[in-house]
């Protein structure tokens, strides 16, 4: 294997790695502080990319405001999740919740797929907010919309990073992810947090779906690739834990990439799933995560 | 320092509560006067916890009445913190993996301002000291004795008009419970209004101004600590000697 | 301790004596239903449906009464559909000889997927299971080599994204001639009376009981030495062989099959099916299967907005009624033996009133 085919591997893997910790997150947060299993997050996914196409392709608006309303309809899209399913679910008995609400967010991420495919068709688009161009360092080749992928991955989980920790929004969403009761007790009205977070959440979604879009094309299943390979790195992480999700993101992104090189595009995933089956029988509750507990 | 004259903080009215198709508490009434020091004997499973839980809205309600001040609170748990009740639970039920100062700041989350937070740490820290020690420790981490510190500071972070304490003794050796009550001593010397749920009378004899027996949900038997004692037919009957 | 009486748990079956007649007038239906449906399109669409609801039962066994998440389903129908094809395709056997090695393939298969994922829990299982059968989708899928040539075309081991077609047939047509698709309506709805009774059986039994124990107290339940993996795989395994040997009986009732059946939305319709039915009920899957399959003819004039509507269905109902149809429909039964016990009682206590006066 020759330096600049290993650079090639290592700057894909990064950057996938990038988008599947992006990805990882949204839904290892909701699922850390409110037990939910957000399965229409891949359809919250493909509506951000969509919405950014609609902003600066359609309404010829320039590329930040593309960004900005992909932003916006993940974060509506939370709200909306919130507001329809998950408040109506919590006033049921709250042991039936967890399957409840995945079934009921299965239902709702096809019913959007099939919402955008009905309305921009099931041929691919390409999504105007791509930067073409490759910076050269030496050997090394750096596509810019990979650059921009990586920075805005690192500066969203800064973000999450002090959102969660140095603020008094932040500390009652992890308050609530290891207390429920305790979080209630000191006066932290759950249900806002639940909102809130399904928000943040929807508005990563809609991020997200832009960048995976950039580097491949809009279609309806957009989502679907990148959230079956952050459930299974969920799963290793431990769900809920967000540094273990990031880890096992990049991790596993540069993993695929090689057996890509090396065996070829089909085996990439089925490997994933070996890795991640071998890594459970080892240890039942992920890689980083200790039995039974949830948090953040 | 019984306060009869002042109408009461926290009055319960025949209140009833329990989980699924049980009620555990089958109608209880007391009253907690500006002050005083309350505490609620029983064995366990009779309803000691589920009455503190009632009271904080972790339990609903399913009659009778909770006032505060006064005025009639029906509410979920947030409602009812905002209303100056803090709940010292059972375990502590401290945020297992944030550090102590974390914990604290999430006890007065609903704090108005930051010098109103410094002001109520510095108390806190004063009172107990091992915590200022221990601000940067993950709470997961703590003994058992500085988890149960942990979890009343977290409390008096509330600032509340009312403590509710749930079997701060639980779980800890003689010596450490003698701190913990110490403390809890001090917080009634410096006047405030306590409601204490212990498994057992003579741990309370010096502090309580007044106590209630509870037996199956239901309050069988009230009045000051040192007259229960010195019934041995009740603790006979009802804590089993 | 309580001065309430505890509410008695939901059986998830009906009394003894109420299943008995619902299964007497099923069958007369069953019967009947040749007698008066002429359309072959109808015939093919009930055959079609009583697949879905044989899938949709064991599933609705394995979510409803062990607690096992699975969205391996449609990927376990299809092991035993697939390896049904590919025997007789392969092998040259008759389809016949075919379902049960294939049924007992998709066992296997589903006992390895077991052995991976039932040491977990809930959403695990799940999210595993999906990885699990989205990956067979993708590996049949993306199959391009060569495995045999038939005539000059290439076909793969797996049959591609095409699939297997013409390996074989059930036979009805040398027997029956034009009423064929009477003849593999009576095996279709015999595999689904099996199942049913199977499924029956495993309820009542032990392993139904000791699932009961779980639900309602696990830590109860462990201690009693219950032991929850198990008890699971076992289940596992068991519907695994129905769904398996029914995949078999699809692909030879269509002389076809494809990575189609592993789509998304045909998971979606097997959980719809339980989710309106009613989650953990034994006749649930049942009535499922009738009120989607009819509201699947009604949105087909509605073209693409069908999936779509499938969604909506699912979402809105496990909103709405949480329990489904039949658990809707027990609820109701219950509260109007209430009040007719109220009624008695009430009735009961004012007639000794004159007598004391």
């Amino acid at each position: 294997m020759t330096l600049d085919i290993l650079m090639s591997i290592l700057v894909a893997g990064i950057t996938t790695g990038a988008l599947y910790a992006l990805a990882t997150v949204g839904l290892s947060l909701v699922w850390g502080s409110m037990g939910m299993l957000n399965m229409a997050h891949a359809a919250m996914l493909t509506m951000g990319g969509y919405a950014a196409f609609t902003v600066s392709s359609a309404l010829g608006l320039p590329v930040i405001a593309g960004f900005a309303g992909a932003i916006v309809i993940g974060m509506i899209g939370g709200s909306l999740l919130y507001m329809l399913i998950v408040r109506n679910l919590l006033k049921n008995d709250k042991s039936t919740f967890e399957s409840n609400v995945m079934i009921a967010t299965v239902g709702i991420g096809i019913a959007l797929e099939n919402a955008i495919l009905m309305i921009y068709g099931g041929q691919p688009l390409k999504q105007p907010l791509s930067i073409p161009g490759t910076l050269m360092l030496g050997p090394l080749a750096l596509p810019y919309q990979n650059i921009v992928i990586i920075l805005t991955v690192v500066v969203l989980m800064a973000f999450i990073a002090l959102l969660l920790n140095r603020t008094r929004m932040g500390r009652a969403i992890r308050a609530t992810a290891q207390n429920r009761d305790a979080a209630q007790l000191m006066g932290v009205a759950v249900n806002r947090v639940y909102f809130q977070v399904l928000v943040l959440s929807g508005g990563l979604a809609g991020i997200c779906g832009v960048m995976v879009s950039s580097i491949t094309q809009l279609s309806p299943p957009l989502g679907n690739d990148p959230m079956l390979k952050a459930f299974i790195m969920c799963v290793v992480a431990g769900l809920g834990n967000l540094p273990g999700a990031v880890a096992a993101a990049f991790g596993l992104a540069l993993l695929e990439a090689f057996i890509q090189y090396a065996a070829g595009a089909r085996w990439g995933f089925p490997s994933l799933l070996f890795v991640v089956i071998a890594v459970l029988i080892w240890r039942p509750s992920g890689l980083f995560g200790r039995a039974q507990i949830r948090r953040l | 320092m019984t306060a009869a004259t002042l109408p009461p903080v926290l009055s319960l009215k025949n209140i009833v509560s329990g989980y699924g198709g049980l009620d555990i508490l089958k109608g209880i009434s007391l009253d907690v006067g500006a002050g005083e020091f309350v505490t609620v004997v029983g064995p366990n499973g009779h309803g000691k916890s589920t009455l503190l839980k009632t009271i904080s809205g972790l339990v609903p309600l399913r009659a009778g009445s909770i006032s505060i001040d006064g005025t009639e609170v029906t509410g979920k748990p947030h409602t009812v913190a905002g209303l100056g009740v803090a709940h010292v639970p059972q375990g502590d039920m401290l945020f297992p993996e944030m550090s102590v100062l974390e914990n604290l700041l999430m006890g007065a989350y609903l704090a108005p301002g930051k010098a109103e937070i410094d002001r109520r740490l510095d108390e806190v820290y004063t009172l107990l000291p091992k915590l200022s020690d221990r601000r940067h420790q993950i709470a997961s981490t703590l003994s058992g004795g500085e988890r149960r510190m942990a979890g009343i500071g977290r409390g008096l972070m509330m600032g509340g008009r009312i403590l509710l304490i749930d079997e701060p003794s639980l779980g800890l050796a003689p010596l450490i419970i003698e701190q913990i009550y110490g403390v809890i001593a001090e917080l009634s010397k410096a006047g405030r209004t306590i409601l204490l749920v212990e498994e057992n009378p003579a741990r309370v004899e010096d502090l309580a101004d007044k106590l209630h027996l509870l037996d199956d949900g239901a309050i069988v038997w009230s009045g000051p600590p040192a007259d229960l004692l010195a019934r041995e037919e009740l603790l006979a009957t009802y804590l089993g000697g | 301790m309580s001065n309430q009486p505890v509410s008695r748990p939901n059986s998830p079956t009906g009394s003894a004596k109420t299943d008995l007649a619902i299964t007497v007038v099923l069958i007369a239906i069953a019967i009947a239903l040749p007698f008066f449906v002429d359309s072959r399109y109808v015939m093919g669409q009930i055959v079609l449906a009583l697949f879905y609801a044989t899938i949709a039962s064991q599933w609705n066994l394995l979510f409803g009464f062990s607690g096992i998440f699975s969205l391996a389903q449609m990927a376990i129908f299809a092991f035993g559909g697939y390896a049904t094809a590919m025997i007789c395709f392969y092998f040259g056997w008759n389809v016949w000889a075919a379902v049960v090695p294939g049924a007992v393939g998709a066992m296997i298969f589903s006992l390895a997927v077991g052995l991976a994922c039932l040491r977990l829990t809930g959403v695990y299982v799940a999210l595993l299971t999906l990885a699990i059968a989205q990956t067979m989708y993708q590996l049949i899928v993306t199959d391009t080599e060569c495995f045999t040539m038939v005539g000059s075309i290439c076909r793969q081991f797996t049959g591609g994204a095409v699939g297997f077609a013409r390996f074989g047939e059930l036979g009805t047509r040398a027997l029956l001639k034009g009423q064929w698709l009477v003849g593999n309506y009576a095996i279709v709805a015999t595999l689904f009376a099996i199942t049913m009774l199977f499924t029956y059986a495993i309820i009542k039994s032990p392993i139904g009981l000791a699932f009961r124990a779980l639900k309602d107290n696990p830590g109860y339940a462990v201690a009693r030495g219950v032991n929850r993996f198990q008890a699971q795989l076992l289940v596992f395994g068991i519907s695994a062989f129905f769904t398996g040997l029914a995949g078999g009986f699809y692909a030879a009732h269509f002389q076809a099959i494809g990575p189609g059946i592993l789509s998304m939305s045909q998971l979606m319709f097997i959980i719809a099916v339980v989710v309106v039915g009613g989650v953990g009920t034994f006749w649930g899957p049942l009535v499922g299967t009738v009120i989607l399959v009819a509201a699947d003819e009604l949105m087909r004039e509605a073209g693409e907005f069908r999936t779509f509507g499938l969604g909506i269905i699912i979402a809105l109902s496990i909103i709405l009624m949480p329990k489904g149809l039949v658990g809707r429909l027990g609820d109701l039964v219950r509260w109007s033996r209430k009040r007719g016990q109220a009624a008695h009682r009430e009735k009961l206590a004012e007639s000794p009133a004159p007598a004391g006066e």
